[in-house]
C-alpha cells in the first residue's frame, strides 16, 4: 500500500519541550512522594482527610499520564482522529474500576457481617454496629 | 501535513490512505499498548477490588523504608531514584525517536544507548528491592508488614499483589531493554539510513514510553495510596 | 438446475466479465514450496483455510463429546461396552465416569466457544473477507497473521494433550471457576489438566491479540481508493467490532489467568479464602475472594459472546441482502447497533454473576444496562426481516442458513431477556434454561452463521460448488434438530432441572424428564451425523465438486467478485480496483446489481 508519511518538521518541537515536560513530571513525582510520606504522619486514622490525600495523589497521577502520553508518546501532535480512538475506549474503565472496587467493598461488608469464621483481624470500617453483636450469636446456619 | 493541504474528514476517511495519516505498524502498537493497558489495568483493578475487601493493610512507608549502604528508616527514598531513573530513561528515548526523524544516526545511537543504561538501572534496582524484601520474609505466599494500625496482617495479598504486579512490569521493562539493543544494533548496522526512515525506533519508542506509563500507576498504587 | 445456471437466469442483467487467465499477480509470483503455500503460508486466504479447516476438526472433537454426554443424560443405567473400548478407565465396564463426564462438558464448552466459534469463525472470515471485500492485496502483517493461525495451532495441541494426561482434562467448567480450577487437591481435573489448559487458552489469548490488532489495522489503513468507512460492506464492520472487542477483553482474562496460575502454583492467596478440602484439611489462604476471579472472567467472557455473534450477524447481512436482490435496509442503523452492541458488551459482564453473591444494588445496575442490548438487538432483527420483506429471494443454502439465524436469535434473544432481570435469574440460574438460551442464541446461532458463511464464500474459496443436495438435507436437519434439542430444554430449566448433574434418576422431582432427555440425545446424535455429512459433503467438493465457471456467480456487489475466480497471491491482477459506491445497490433503478467498482452514472437515484 502507498502511504503518506510525514515527516514534517513542524511535529518535532525543540527540545525545550521536552525539558518542560521532564520538570512537570518531576515536580509532580516530589509532591506525590510528599504527600504519600505525609499522609500516615498527619491522619494516623483512616477517614475523609486521608482519602483526600488519595484521591489528590490519583489526580496527580493522571496528570502524569496525560503529560507522557501526550508529550513523549507524542499522541498530542497526531491528528484527531487517532487521538480519539486512543481515547475514547479508555473511557471504559471508569464503570470497569466503580463495578470492582464497589463490589469488593460489599464482599468486605458481607463477610464482616456475617462470616463468623472470617479469620481477618484490622478495624472493620463502615460496619454496621448492631452486626458485631450478633456476629457472635449467629448460628452457623446463616451463612 | 505537507501532503495534503485540504484535511477534512471526507478525504481522510475515503481510501487509499491512513485515515490517522500513520503507517499499520505504528497503529498496531498503539492498540497493542491499549490492549497492554487492559491487561495492567485488570492487575491494578483486582488489587484494589482485594484492598477494598480487606480490613487492614500495611503502610508503604513502614514497608519500603532502605535504601543500599545507606540502611533503613528511609520511608520511599528508593522508589524515587527508580522513577527518577525510569523518568530520565524516557526522555532520552524522546530525543533518540527524534533525532531519528531528523535522522541523525550518532545521536540516535548516543542516546538509546544511555535509554538502554536507565533500563538495565531500573531493572538492577528493582532486584536489589526484591531481594531485600525478601530477606525481610516478604514473598509471594508470605507477608511479614503489619497492616497500617498495628494490627498483624492475616493475609498475604500485600506480598502477593507486588511482586504479581511489579514482576510483570518489571518482565515489561526487561523486554523493552531487549527491543531498545535490537534498535541500536540495528541502528549500528545501518538498517534503518539503508531503509530510509528511522520509524522501527519511534515504536520501540512508544513501548518504553508505555513501560514508564505502567509504572507511574504501579508507583503511584504500591509505594503512595 | 445446477446452482450456477439458476443463477445466470436470475441474473442475465447483470455484467459478463471476462474470466483472466492466469491467477497469479504479476509481481509476487515467486516459487513456493509445498512448506511457504500449505503451512506457513502468509497468505491470508491460506490461513483462513487453516483456521477453517482446524476448527472444523475441534468442532467434531468437541461435538462428539457431546453425544457422549448426552448418552450419559439419556441413558444413565445403561452400558456400553464400546465405550470402554473408546475412552478406557474414564468408562469402565462401558459406563462413563462422572469425572469423565465433567470433564467431556469442560473440553466441549471450551473448545465450541474458544476454538471453534471465535478463532474458527472470526478466524477464518475476518482473514478471508477483510483484505478481499476492502481492496487490499493482503493483511497488513502476513507474518503477525501467520503467527496468530501457530498460537492458535499450539494452543490446539496443548489442549488436545491435556485430554491424555493420566489424571485427565479439566473437569470444573469452561468458566473455570475457583476454588475448583485453583486447588489441584479439589478434583483429578484440577491436577496437571488444569495447568494445560491454562497454558492452552494463555497462547490462545496471544493468538486472538496478534490477528485482532491486524484485523484492525488492516481495516483501517488498507482500503482501497474510495472504500470510505461507509460503503464498507456489513461483513467487515462487523469483523472490525469484533476485533475491537477481542483486543481490549482477552488481555483482562490473560490478566485473571496469570493471577489463577499463582494460586495454584505459588502459594497466593487471590481468588482463596477460608477453604476445608477433605483429606487435606483447612488451607492457610487468606483473604481472597472468588468473586474477583468471576469478574474478570465474565468482563472477558460477556464480550466473547459478541466476539462469537458479531462475525455471524456481519455474515448473515451480507448474505441476506444479496439473496434477497435488495438493499440491506437501514445500513448505517446496522452499523449503529453493531456499535451500541459492542459498547454494551464491556458494561454488562455481572449478568453472570446475580446468585455469586454480587451486591444486589450493583446488581440492578447490571440489570439495567443488559436490557439495554435488546434495544439494538431488536434493531438489527427489524432490518434484517425488512430486508426480507418483497425481496426477490433465492433460497440459496447461504440464504437459508442466514434466515434460519434470524429465526435463532429471535428465539434465543427473548430468553435473554427473561434472564437478564436479577429476580428472574436468581430462579433460572443453572438450570437447563440457561443451557437452552445461550446454545440457540450463541451457539446455534453463531454455526448458522458461519455455515451461511461457508456456503456463500466456498466458491470464492476453492473455485467449485458444494453440493446442493446435500446442503439442503444438512440445513433442514440442522434447523429442526435444534429446536428440538434445545426447546424442550426450556421447560426442565423452567422445573428446576439444574445443569452440569452426572446423573438425575436418583431425583424424584426430575424423574418426569427421563423420556424428554432421550429424546433429545437422539435428535443430537441426528444432528451431529448431519454436521458429519456436511463434513464429507465440503472436503469431497473442495477436490471433486462442480467447478465455478463465472468471475461472479452470486450477482454480487463486492469487491471479492472482482478478482479471478481462484485469487492468487495477491488477490487482484493488475491494480486494485477503486471503489465508487456503497456495496450494497442491488435492484437499483431496473438493474439486478451494481458492483462496487461502477462509477455512479450522471442519471443515477442516490442511495
Amino acid at each position: 500500500m502507498e502511504h503518506t508519511i510525514d515527516h514534517s518538521a513542524e511535529k518535532f518541537e525543540a527540545k525545550n519541550e521536552v525539558m518542560k515536560v521532564t520538570i512537570i513530571l518531576s515536580v509532580l513525582t516530589i509532591v506525590e512522594l510528599a504527600l504519600g510520606f505525609l499522609m500516615y504522619k498527619m491522619f494516623p486514622e483512616p477517614g475523609f482527610a486521608r482519602n483526600f490525600i488519595k484521591g489528590t495523589i490519583i489526580i496527580l497521577m493522571l496528570s502524569k499520564a496525560y503529560y507522557i502520553v501526550a508529550y513523549f508518546m507524542h499522541l498530542g501532535h497526531e491528528i484527531k482522529n487517532l487521538i480519539m480512538t486512543i481515547v475514547v475506549p479508555l473511557i471504559l474503565f471508569v464503570w470497569f474500576i466503580i463495578a470492582f472496587l464497589y463490589d469488593g467493598h460489599s464482599f468486605n461488608v458481607n463477610r464482616n457481617t456475617y462470616d463468623r469464621y472470617k479469620n481477618e483481624k484490622g478495624q472493620p470500617h463502615q460496619m454496621n454496629p448492631n452486626a458485631v453483636e450478633e456476629k457472635a450469636e449467629k448460628p452457623k446456619s446463616v451463612e | 501535513m505537507s501532503t495534503t493541504t485540504v484535511a477534512t474528514d471526507q478525504k481522510w476517511w475515503s481510501g487509499g490512505r491512513s485515515p490517522f495519516n500513520v503507517e499499520y505498524g505504528k497503529l498496531m502498537m498503539w492498540y497493542f499498548l491499549m490492549s497492554d493497558a487492559f491487561t495492567f489495568g485488570a492487575f491494578l483493578i483486582s488489587y484494589g477490588t482485594i484492598r477494598f475487601s480487606s480490613n487492614g493493610w500495611p503502610d508503604a512507608n513502614h514497608v519500603f523504608q532502605s535504601f543500599p549502604f545507606l540502611g533503613s528508616g528511609l520511608p520511599l527514598l528508593f522508589v524515587s531514584l527508580m522513577t527518577f531513573i525510569l523518568i530520565v530513561s524516557s526522555v532520552t528515548m524522546v530525543l533518540a525517536v527524534k533525532a531519528g526523524h531528523e535522522r541523525r544516526k550518532a545521536d540516535v545511537v548516543k542516546y538509546l544507548f544511555w535509554t538502554i543504561i536507565g533500563g538495565i538501572a531500573f531493572l538492577s534496582c528493582q532486584a536489589w528491592e526484591w531481594t531485600h524484601l525478601h530477606h525481610e520474609g516478604a514473598w509471594w505466599g508470605s507477608n511479614p508488614f503489619p497492616n497500617a494500625d498495628g494490627s498483624l496482617s492475616t493475609t498475604t495479598n500485600f506480598s502477593n499483589f507486588f511482586f504479581t504486579i511489579t514482576g510483570f512490569h518489571g518482565f515489561h521493562v526487561f523486554s523493552g531493554v531487549i527491543i531498545n539493543i535490537i534498535m541500536l544494533i540495528m541502528t549500528l548496522t545501518g538498517v534503518f539510513e539503508k531503509r530510509g526512515h528511522y520509524l522501527m525506533i519511534e515504536k520501540a519508542g512508544l513501548y518504553w514510553h508505555f513501560v514508564d506509563l505502567v509504572w507511574v500507576f504501579v508507583f503511584t498504587c504500591f509505594y503512595l495510596v | 438446475m445446477s446452482n450456477e445456471e439458476m443463477l445466470q437466469a436470475q441474473t442475465s442483467t447483470g455484467q459478463v466479465v471476462e474470466v483472466p487467465h492466469h491467477d497469479h499477480h504479476g509481481e509476487h509470483h515467486h516459487h513456493e514450496t509445498f512448506i511457504t503455500k500449505y503451512v506457513f503460508s502468509q497468505d491470508h486466504k491460506m490461513i483462513a483455510k487453516q483456521f477453517l479447516v482446524t476448527g472444523m476438526i475441534w468442532a467434531i472433537l468437541g461435538g462428539l463429546m457431546s453425544v457422549l454426554f448426552r448418552l450419559q443424560l439419556a441413558y444413565p443405567d445403561a452400558t456400553f461396552p464400546w465405550l470402554e473400548t473408546l475412552l478406557g478407565k474414564w468408562a469402565k465396564g462401558g459406563h462413563l465416569s462422572a469425572e469423565a463426564y465433567y470433564a467431556l462438558v469442560t473440553t466441549h464448552g471450551t473448545v465450541l466457544v474458544f476454538f471453534v466459534l471465535t478463532a474458527g469463525l472470526s478466524g477464518t472470515f475476518a482473514n478471508f473477507l477483510i483484505p478481499l471485500q476492502i481492496g487490499a492485496r493482503d493483511m497488513a502483517s502476513p507474518f503477525l497473521n501467520m503467527l496468530s493461525y501457530w498460537f492458535f495451532f499450539t494452543a490446539g495441541v496443548v489442549m488436545l494433550s491435556s485430554l491424555f494426561v493420566e489424571t485427565g482434562p479439566f473437569s470444573g467448567g469452561w468458566t473455570a471457576y475457583p476454588p475448583l480450577s485453583a486447588l489441584g487437591s479439589a478434583s483429578p481435573g484440577s491436577k496437571t489438566g488444569m495447568d494445560l489448559w491454562l497454558i492452552s487458552m494463555a497462547l490462545f489469548v496471544v493468538s486472538s491479540l496478534l490477528g485482532g490488532l491486524n484485523y484492525i489495522a488492516t481495516i483501517l489503513n488498507m482500503r482501497t481508493k474510495g472504500m470510505s468507512m461507509t460503503r464498507l460492506p456489513l461483513t467487515i464492520w462487523a469483523l472490525f467490532f469484533t476485533a475491537i472487542l477481542g483486543v481490549l477483553s482477552f488481555p483482562v482474562l490473560l490478566s485473571g489467568f496469570i493471577l489463577l496460575i499463582f494460586d495454584r502454583n505459588f502459594g497466593t492467596s487471590f481468588y482463596l479464602s477460608d477453604i476445608y478440602v477433605n483429606g487435606v484439611g483447612a488451607l492457610p489462604n487468606e483473604g481472597g475472594s472468588a468473586i474477583l476471579y468471576q469478574h474478570l472472567f465474565w468482563f472477558l467472557g460477556h464480550p466473547e459472546v459478541y466476539i462469537i455473534i458479531l462475525p455471524a450477524m456481519g455474515i448473515v447481512s451480507e448474505v441476506m441482502s444479496t439473496n434477497a436482490r435488495k438493499p440491506i435496509f437501514g445500513y448505517m442503523a446496522m452499523i449503529g447497533s453493531l456499535f451500541a452492541i459492542a459498547v454494551l458488551a464491556f458494561l454488562v459482564w455481572a449478568h453472570h454473576m446475580f446468585v455469586s453473591g454480587l451486591n444486589p444494588f450493583l446488581g440492578s445496575f447490571f440489570v439495567l444496562l443488559t436490557l439495554l442490548i435488546a434495544v439494538p438487538s431488536a434493531i438489527k432483527v427489524f432490518n434484517w426481516l425488512t430486508t426480507l420483506w418483497r425481496g426477490n429471494i433465492r433460497f440459496t443454502p447461504g440464504m437459508l442458513f442466514s434466515i434460519g439465524f434470524v429465526s435463532m436469535f429471535i428465539s434465543g434473544g427473548l430468553t435473554g431477556i427473561f434472564l437478564g432481570n436479577s429476580a428472574l435469574d436468581i430462579y433460572l440460574h443453572d438450570t437447563y434454561f440457561i443451557v437452552a438460551h445461550f446454545h440457540i442464541v450463541m451457539g446455534v446461532a453463531g454455526m448458522f452463521g458461519m455455515y451461511a458463511g461457508i456456503y456463500h464464500w466456498f466458491p470464492k474459496m476453492f473455485g467449485r460448488y458444494l453440493n446442493n443436495t446435500l446442503a439442503y438435507l444438512h440445513f433442514w436437519i440442522t434447523f429442526t434438530g435444534a429446536y428440538l434439542i434445545f426447546w424442550p430444554m426450556h421447560y426442565e430449566g423452567l422445573a428446576g432441572m439444574p445443569r452440569r448433574y452426572y446423573d438425575f434418576s436418583n431425583w424424584e422431582s426430575f424423574k418426569m424428564f427421563g423420556g424428554v432427555n432421550i429424546f433429545i440425545s437422539v435428535v443430537a446424535m441426528i444432528v451431529f451425523a448431519a454436521q458429519i455429512m456436511f463434513l464429507i459433503n465440503f472436503f469431497y467438493s473442495v477436490f471433486k465438486g462442480k467447478k465455478v465457471t463465472s468471475q461472479n456467480p452470486w450477482g454480487s456487489n463486492t469487491l471479492e467478485w472482482t478478482t479471478p475466480i481462484l485469487p492468487g497471491h495477491g488477490n487482484w491482477v493488475g491494480e486494485i480496483p477503486e471503489v465508487h459506491r456503497w456495496a450494497y445497490d442491488y435492484g437499483k433503478d431496473g438493474k439486478d446489481f451494481i458492483s462496487q467498482t461502477t462509477p455512479v452514472g450522471a442519471e443515477e437515484s442516490s442511495h
